[in-house]
């Protein structure tokens, strides 16, 4: 029997018990500390020391990572490759056609963005960032982030991805930020249906899916429907794709709205950190845990 | 287990938390490293490391992860303890064995987290979710490979592979 093993078994676990407690003790102090209503900032500030000191390291391992599998895809996309032409080509004569029918629209779309113009709040894109790690649990979704302070992020910044919204900043160190994804279980967003226009809030389930609430029984919303963000939350900015309904079923005082979210969350790699709402530029902004 | 070497463990538990959480593919495997390096430390069967690292590396990840710091911590430390424990006074081997309890250690370390997100944050109660489950599982097997390749008499069998060939 190895000598650890002496020791546990000869009156070694009542101080590795001790150990234990301590331990245990200084996370329950650590965790009480950092509750909702203790002193803010505390929390934010050490996670972005720890987040700036670990930025070399995994910004090292994310890219060697990156190249790893690039070169793997690469390698399995020549195996693939006649099939993926053959399939391309026919996606090109596709876009073709449904390009003719586009440019049909345009004048028409651009007499109509003039008149929305007064209300529009286009996202404005800050910059691009690779994703370093996605986490799940427990139903908490969050990302690192390859971008920081330095490069003039702040807390609240909501990211996204051509498809849809993702989230949004939470914690920003140097050169790394720790994101809340849209599907974690805490996160919210305003929302709005795209095609009856009604609002509601957008929730995650923290099982990789989203929930409409707030939707009266009485809405028109049916499967199929796009939700777009509603700009009414003051983080996230209006008329990003959120998602698509899967399905509504009634509930007693609201609809409940289930929905497939737009963005590829599984095959995140990069994302767009957009400029932040004006209403998290002042003092404190973008603290907060939740959503609206 | 040396200090150094478990030192080792721990940074080769979060190179590989990144190269698997980096990449478009960390959905197919999402292996919990912190909670198999954990196990690896505690494998030793002194429990005051095992806690030791288990709250280290849980404290990375919440850092990594969490909006709060302390509570992968916690449950790590405690999976830590429970771990040494077992790998010293229970008659406990077999890469099943050692597969099935990291299988069991990744829910209760989810199970763990889920009631203090509810209890500080008033976060919903999410248990056994499809990812946690499939986390769970790929946890477990790979722990149980890591076993088996670890028990596996390497040195008899390359032996023997030559002997073979120069017949």
């Amino acid at each position: 029997m190895s000598t650890s093993s002496t020791e546990i078994l000869q009156g070694r676990p009542r101080r590795s018990g001790l150990l234990l407690a301590c331990v245990l003790a200084g996370c329950v102090l650590l965790l009480s500390a950092q509750a909702p209503g203790a002193v803010k900032g505390h929390r934010s500030l050490l996670q972005s020391w720890i987040l700036s000191a670990s930025a070399p390291v995994s910004q090292l391992v994310s890219a060697v990572s990156r190249e790893f599998w690039g070169l793997a895809d690469r390698t399995a996309e020549t195996f693939t490759a006649r099939d993926e032409n053959v399939r391309l080509k026919r996606e090109l004569a596709r876009s073709n056609q449904e390009l003719f029918q586009l440019r049909a629209r345009i004048a028409e779309e651009d007499r109509l963005k003039l008149l929305l113009s007064a209300g529009a709040a286009l996202p404005a894109v800050r910059m691009a960032a690779p994703v370093l790690l996605i986490e799940s649990r427990a139903g908490g979704q969050s990302a690192l982030i390859g971008a920081g302070s330095s490069s003039g992020v702040v807390p609240g910044s909501p990211i996204a991805v051509p498809e849809g919204l993702v989230g949004r900043l939470v914690t920003v160190g140097a050169t790394v930020s720790r994101a809340q994804l849209l599907l974690d279980a805490s996160a919210a967003a305003g929302a709005r249906i795209v095609r009856t226009g009604e609002l509601g809030v957008i929730r995650g389930d923290g099982r990789g899916g989203l929930r409409l609430n707030n939707v009266a029984t009485t809405s028109r919303v049916a499967a199929g429907d796009e939700i777009e963000s509603a700009g009414i939350d003051g983080i996230y900015p209006r008329g990003v794709p959120i998602g698509r309904v899967a399905g509504v079923e009634r509930g007693p005082m609201f609809l409940e709205i289930r929905v497939v979210p737009a963005a590829p969350f599984s095959r995140l790699t990069d994302v767009l950190v957009l400029e932040p709402s004006p209403a998290l530029a002042g003092p404190g902004g973008g603290q907060g845990s939740g959503g609206p | 287990m040396k200090f150094g070497r478990v030192a080792l463990v721990l940074a080769a538990a979060t190179a590989l938390q990144f190269f698997v959480g980096g990449s478009r593919h960390r959905g197919a495997w999402p292996i919990d490293a912190f909670l198999i390096a954990t196990a690896i430390v505690a494998r030793g069967g002194n429990a005051s490391r095992a806690i030791l690292a288990g709250g280290a590396l849980g404290f990375l990840e919440d850092a990594f992860a969490q909006e709060l710091l302390g509570m992968n911590a916690f449950a790590k430390a405690a999976l830590g303890y429970v771990f040494a424990i077992l790998s010293v006074r229970v008659v406990f081997g077999g890469a099943w064995a050692v597969g099935a309890s990291l299988a069991a250690a990744s829910i209760v370390n989810d199970v763990i987290v889920a009631l203090l997100s509810l209890l500080i944050l008033r976060a919903p109660l999410v248990l056994f979710s499809p990812e946690s489950l499939w986390t769970a599982a790929a946890t477990g097997v790979t722990g149980g490979l890591l076993e088996a390749s670890r028990v596996f008499p390497w040195r008899d069998w390359w032996e023997r592979r030559r002997l073979r060939r120069l017949r």
